[in-house]
């Protein structure tokens, strides 16, 4: 392959299609920028595998990344603090955001995977508030889920939970 | 590829993870210089990653979700990794220790410090590689509590601690301290590699509490206690040797080598935190167990005034506790040895020594010494306390002073009056400013402040009624450096004198156009040209004549017409004539054989007696004492003078001044000068002044007491006899040390007055308003 620009990197989905991406928007995960550290020169000629996304749900990480690029890296210390606490999602991501379901939970699931903590956060933070304010059996019907509790246990939760009800 | 990976394993399958994984971890940790390529790198994360998130271990625990069991969310998978990670790193470790045995010394030290190196490099990638591991399942271990579980990094460092350095520390350590002894024996060592083993020492401190931190706990049991010991070891055995083959200013130089090299030694190899433990080791068997030695030989290095050792032997005392004040009492005794041997040396002039030379020996003692403290010790202050105590000894009782300690302010007062008279030698301002310095330090070592405050405003009044003072400006700055060391009272009178001067000098220019005034201009022709001192009865130190004196004809218009223009001035005011203090000048027009006229300057009472000549040429001396009412002690000293000059002749020829001797004027009179000086004071007459200021002192003395005794008993109303004195003392000691006899007494004579009474309780005293 050829050499990609320089600041540049070459990752490859696990679809097998190349995409080149800037160093520091790839770098905003962990999983790349530890990578970087350790064994980086590799990287100069070679395209960075990346076995467990494919290329669209990769690509729509990276837009992630490049609208991201120059925020704070946050480090696992932070998680404390009152972003964490709340359900509130800038305007820019939640647009990002609006995509199917199954899109969404890729997206989750590859920024769990490549170690993007805030895109991670952003992603949960989504399904959050898609279950806010709703009863159980509108979740059900929000993620298509069967319901398998017995009437018995349905009782006993509710009794359980009485404290979180108004 | 050197080592060839696995196929990547089922995500849900742990032999298959693990054989994956360990190939990756093995080849990271035995062979990462071939390098790891991206496919590799990123197999072993995925690996990781995916077992952890495998469907099957979620489901595999889903039971226990809801129904009250102790997990409640998700189950994390980690486990089985972890533990088989850490049984590899077990048996890497268990086989890097059977290969150590076959190292020992420098060899050990390079195997431990290569092995460490290529360890903990790997732990590094390894532990990027595990980090899905450390996010989540590592992570919630320890967010219950469990102490025993570590991120993949520092679960590395605690199974080398745990499975290799407990085993190999001793002889690391041990080829450690072989290398350092080298290296005190002058030999020449890799002392990067001790740096190394430092390093990894405190890599190993991980705090039991919380692995994010580190503690230098595994360092310091395991380097600095067997360092600080073999030093110790070391430095006792050499020392003890050394002082056996050398002398002990040798062995201060080499303590002191010693210790700089150890210091040194910190910053080149060692870790920052020894340095405490590593100065007190050094300083107990260098310093603290030799400091007898040093002490027995601190006399001797002041005898020979050997400065540079004195100093070397300050610096490491100073180091350690309490190795200073034998060192201080020493000095102190020495000190006042000195000074007394100094004084001795002097005193043997006898009433014949000039003040200047007495102070000059106090002074040389002080400035050897002061400078001793400023450049062997320091000048700290607790030697500079030594030598304050030291030199108020030597210059309050010594041969001198034998006879009471107030010879030294007299003969102190005596000095800066010779520096501030006229003709003095320093002529330089700078020299004598220097010289008032000088006359401060040994002031305030004086303990009768109160004695050289008189003798000092008696030889002040003198100069300013005479005029003779060298410089002003000098005067100012010796008051006022008085001033600042025993505050304004001290120097109020002082002060006072100045001003009456500088009014006196108003006042005479204000006469002299009054004269012009009233006088024709043929009258003041004719009329004495006069100059007077007005000076404050309480501020001078002077008394009124103790003499009858009728002052001769010839001046008694000229200061009666004074008079009356001062009581016009200054209604209701007493004018007293000092005349044993005035003189005059006399023109003198017999003489023969000269073509300019002799100018005598005379005192008032010669002045009187030669006018006396005008009428006759020969008198009796009863005809002179009746003439001038003087007694015979102001009579006889004068007339001596006149005869001694050749003014006046005596008949009998060997007559002394009393009734029966004739005095004729001498025709023939020479002298080299024109003006020629009879106002001579004679010696018995300075004697005589002496005594009379060292009664008045006695009796200033008693006076300050009681006022003393009283302005306490005023303001506590009743006291303890005991109490009362301490306070008295306490109140006066700054002008003199009082003795208690003579406080004892004041307040007898108080108790007398009825100023004060003994209480029932014949301990206690009351104030009586």
């Amino acid at each position: 392959m050829t050499a990609p620009p320089r600041g540049t990197l070459t990752l490859e989905s696990n679809d097998g299609r190349k995409i080149v991406v800037d160093r520091d928007v790839a770098e905003r995960s962990v999983l790349i920028k530890h990578m970087m550290e350790d064994i980086g020169e590799q990287a100069e000629d070679q395209a960075i595998p990346i076995p467990n996304v494919n290329e669209a749900v990769l690509n729509k990480v990276l837009e992630w990344c490049a609208h991201h690029k120059a925020d704070p890296q946050t480090t696992n210390d932070d998680d404390s603090d009152s972003r964490k606490k709340t359900t509130d999602i800038e305007e820019w991501d939640q647009k990002f955001m609006q995509v199917d379901q199954e899109m969404l939970f890729e997206i989750i699931l590859a920024s769990n995977y490549l170690d993007i903590k805030a895109l991670l956060d952003v992603g949960c933070k989504t399904v959050a508030n898609m279950i806010k304010g709703k009863s159980p059996e509108e979740i059900r019907k929000t993620f298509n889920i069967q319901n398998d509790f017995t009437p018995e246990e349905e009782d006993q939760i509710r009794r359980e939970n009485e404290w979180a009800e108004e | 590829m050197p080592i060839s990976m696995p196929p990547a394993p089922n995500k849900d399958d742990l032999i298959a993870t693990w054989n994956f994984l360990q190939a990756g971890v093995e080849k990271i940790m035995t062979n990462l210089k071939d390098g790891v390529d991206m496919a590799t790198y990123m197999g072993i994360y995925t690996a990781v990653h995916n077992f952890c998130t495998s469907q099957k271990a979620v489901t595999s625990s889903q039971g226990g979700i809801i129904g009250g069991s102790a997990h409640r969310g998700a189950h994390l998978l980690g486990e089985d990794l972890y533990q088989n990670l850490k049984a590899y790193l077990k048996s890497h470790l268990d086989e890097l220790y059977e290969r150590s045995k076959g190292h020992v010394d420098e060899a050990l030290l390079s195997y431990y410090i290569r092995e460490w190196d290529r360890y903990t490099t790997a732990a590094k990638y390894t532990n990027h590689l595990f980090r899905y591991l450390n996010r989540h399942w590592v992570r919630r271990e320890i967010d219950e509590g469990k102490k025993d579980i570590f991120d993949v990094y520092i679960l590395h460092l605690v199974q080398w601690k745990d499975v290799f350095f407990e085993k190999v520390h001793k002889s690391v350590m041990d080829a450690v301290l072989k290398m350092v002894e080298k290296q005190r024996n002058g030999e020449t060592i890799e002392q990067s590699q001790i740096k190394s083993i430092v390093d990894s020492f405190v890599s190993l401190g991980l705090d039991e509490t919380d692995s994010t931190k580190s503690t230098l706990d595994v360092y310091r049991w395991h380097f600095e206690k067997p360092f600080l010991d073999a030093t110790k070891e070391y430095y006792q055995n050499e020392s003890k040797q050394f002082v056996a083959e050398n002398s002990v200013v040798e062995y201060m130089k080499k303590a002191e080598t010693r210790l700089d090299e150890e210091k040194a030694r910190v910053g080149l190899y060692l870790h920052q935190d020894i340095m405490q433990g590593l100065m007190k080791t050094c300083l107990l068997v260098l310093v603290t167990d030799h400091t007898a030695l040093m002490r027995d030989e601190f006399q001797a290095l002041l005898d020979n005034d050997r400065q540079d050792d004195l100093a070397r032997m300050y610096r490491l005392l100073s180091r350690i506790v309490d190795g200073l004040e034998p060192l201080r009492t020493k000095f102190e005794a020495h000190v006042r040895k000195s000074g007394l041997a100094a004084v001795e040396k002097v005193a043997v002039e006898g009433d014949s020594m000039e003040p200047k030379t007495y102070v000059d020996a106090l002074l040389e003692v002080h400035t050897q010494y002061s400078k001793l403290v400023e450049n062997a010790f320091a000048g700290e202050s607790e030697f500079v306390r030594s030598l304050d105590n030291a030199c108020k000894e030597f210059v309050n009782r010594n041969k001198v002073c034998k006879t009471g300690s107030t010879r030294s302010p007299e003969l102190l007062a005596k000095y800066t009056d010779v520096l501030l008279k006229k003709g003095a030698k320093s002529a330089e301002e700078a020299d004598l400013e220097a010289s008032l310095i000088d006359v401060m330090t040994v002031f305030k070592y004086i303990e009768d402040k109160d004695v050289f405050q008189k003798f000092y405003s008696r030889m002040l009044a003198k100069r300013l009624v005479h005029s003779s003072s060298a410089s002003e400006d000098a005067e100012t700055s010796m008051i006022g450096k008085l001033k600042e060391a025993c505050g304004f009272e001290y120097t109020n009178k002082l002060q006072r004198m100045f001003q009456d001067i500088q009014i006196s000098t108003d006042l005479n220019a204000q006469y002299k156009d009054f004269q012009a005034k009233v006088l024709s201009p043929e009258e003041l022709k004719a009329a004495v040209d006069p100059s007077y001192h007005i000076l404050g009865t309480g501020f001078w130190p002077l008394s009124p004549p103790n003499t009858n004196f009728i002052p001769p004809q010839e001046i008694v218009s000229t200061y009666t017409r004074f008079q009356s223009f001062y009581f016009d001035k200054h209604s209701g005011r007493k004018l007293t004539w000092l005349w044993q203090l005035s003189k005059g000048e006399i023109k003198v027009n017999y003489v023969k054989n000269t073509k300019i006229p002799f100018t005598f300057l005379v005192s008032t009472y010669q002045m009187a007696i030669l006018l006396l000549f005008n009428d006759s040429d020969t008198i009796a001396y009863e005809a002179i004492q009746e003439a001038t009412a003087l007694s015979a002690e102001h009579l006889d000293p004068s007339l001596s003078v006149f005869v001694k000059a050749k003014v006046l002749i005596p008949s009998p020829e060997t007559g002394k001044p009393e009734p029966g001797t004739t005095y004729s004027l001498n025709y023939n009179f020479k002298n080299k000068k024109v003006k020629v000086n009879l106002n001579i004071t004679v010696k018995s007459e300075a004697k005589q002044e002496v005594e009379d200021t060292h009664k008045t002192i006695e009796e200033d003395r008693k006076l300050l007491i009681q006022s003393a005794i009283v302005r306490i008993m005023k303001s506590r109303k009743r006291m303890k006899h005991v109490m009362l004195i301490q306070e008295t003392i306490n109140q006066i000691k700054s002008r003199f040390t009082p003795k208690v006899p003579d406080i004892k007494k004041c307040i007898d004579q108080l108790i007398e007055k009825e100023y004060l009474e003994r209480l029932e309780d014949n301990d206690e005293l009351g104030y009586l308003a």
